[in-house]
């Protein structure tokens, strides 16, 4: 799976907004920390979500079902709002 | 039809299949070598009707039946908005009222009362109180800050100045029982500024916008006002954000 085209991945200050352009049927922006920002960053090439998992893993001292948890909740966001190919 | 029309210090050529869309911008016209050209098929007004028809039912209103000419000028404002961010400037959504060499814009959700809190202005204020845009004004970024312009998109009202207006404030509108207002972080504000920005649909262009955006609240105040439509909320308003 992959962040889809039409939705940009936009810093600002300790903020991650994943901002939809014109063609995207989601109109709404969504804000969240640096978690989201992680997340999207390893989703701006091909991955799957036990990817994902070991790398959050490497980055945070957190318990894997923790991670686990947070992950999937963060990618089921993303798939309702159409974010996510694949 | 092709017409000439100045907005946004960038001259662009309409070229049309109605009328209707160049008298709507007369008050802009001029004669000069285009910068920037905007040419209308049967398609752009098929697209507008798809995406007039998706807010209706996103807002829960009963998608209405828009004649081809009004769609027309909707597509015409939505290619300039496309192309705006290459010459540093964006659309925005709110009402922009200038006062002593100062502009001001009340930004909110659709219905909330940005009208009619700039009306206020007017009542309050009088003549010292210049309408530059009631709806959907542009605003070009440099390095010295944001400048609002004036345009023919000027909302049901039909309420706009052919003038540019350096930015001082932008105002989030939000309807009160009392009114009362306070100074918000650009963080605070971030979210509603995206939301009530034009997004191009070209991804290179909405990265521009962001850009754009991120560098006009530097240089800007942001404000949260709750209010209700007596003249004692624009009172408050103009008394603090005038600094």
């Amino acid at each position: 799976m992959k962040l889809n085209k039409n939705f940009l991945v936009h810093k600002t200050g300790n903020d991650t907004i994943i901002v939809p352009t014109g063609n995207a049927d989601f109109s709404g922006v969504v804000k969240g920390n640096e978690t989201l920002g992680a997340i999207l960053d390893l989703m701006k090439k091909d991955t799957t979500e036990e990817r994902i998992i070991q790398e959050m893993m490497k980055m945070y001292d957190a318990p894997r079902e923790t991670i686990e948890k947070d992950v999937r909740k963060i990618i089921s966001s993303l798939k309702g709002i159409g974010a996510i190919d694949g | 039809m092709t017409g000439t029309y100045k907005m946004a210090g960038k001259i662009i050529e309409i070229n049309s299949l109605y009328k209707k869309v160049h008298d709507y911008c007369k008050e802009y016209s001029c004669v000069c070598e285009p910068d920037i050209t905007v040419s209308i098929t049967q398609a752009d007004i098929d697209y507008e009707r798809k995406k007039s028809a998706a807010a209706d039912t996103a807002e829960g209103r009963t998608p209405h039946v828009s004649p081809d000419d009004y769609l027309e000028e909707l597509a015409v404002y939505r290619k300039i908005a496309e192309k705006m961010p290459e010459y540093d400037t964006f659309l925005f959504h709110g009402s922009a009222v200038a006062v002593d060499g100062g502009c001001y814009i009340f930004t909110a959700k659709s219905g909330t009362g940005k009208s009619t809190h700039t009306r206020l202005w007017h009542t309050l204020l009088g003549e010292r109180a210049v309408m530059v845009n009631d709806d959907k004004p542009l605003i070009h970024v440099d390095d010295n800050g944001a400048v609002v312009f004036g345009t023919p998109y000027n909302g049901k009202h039909r309420l706009s100045t052919n003038i540019a207006v350096p930015l001082k404030a932008v105002c989030i509108l939000e309807r009160a029982d009392e009114n009362c207002i306070r100074s918000i972080t650009k963080g605070e504000a971030y979210t509603m500024l995206l939301q009530q920005t034009y997004r191009p649909a070209d991804s290179q262009a909405l990265i521009k916008t962001l850009v754009l955006i991120d560098r006009m609240a530097e240089h800007t105040a942001f404000w949260r006002l709750g209010c209700n439509m007596d003249i004692s909320a624009a009172e408050l308003s103009y008394n603090t954000m005038k600094g």
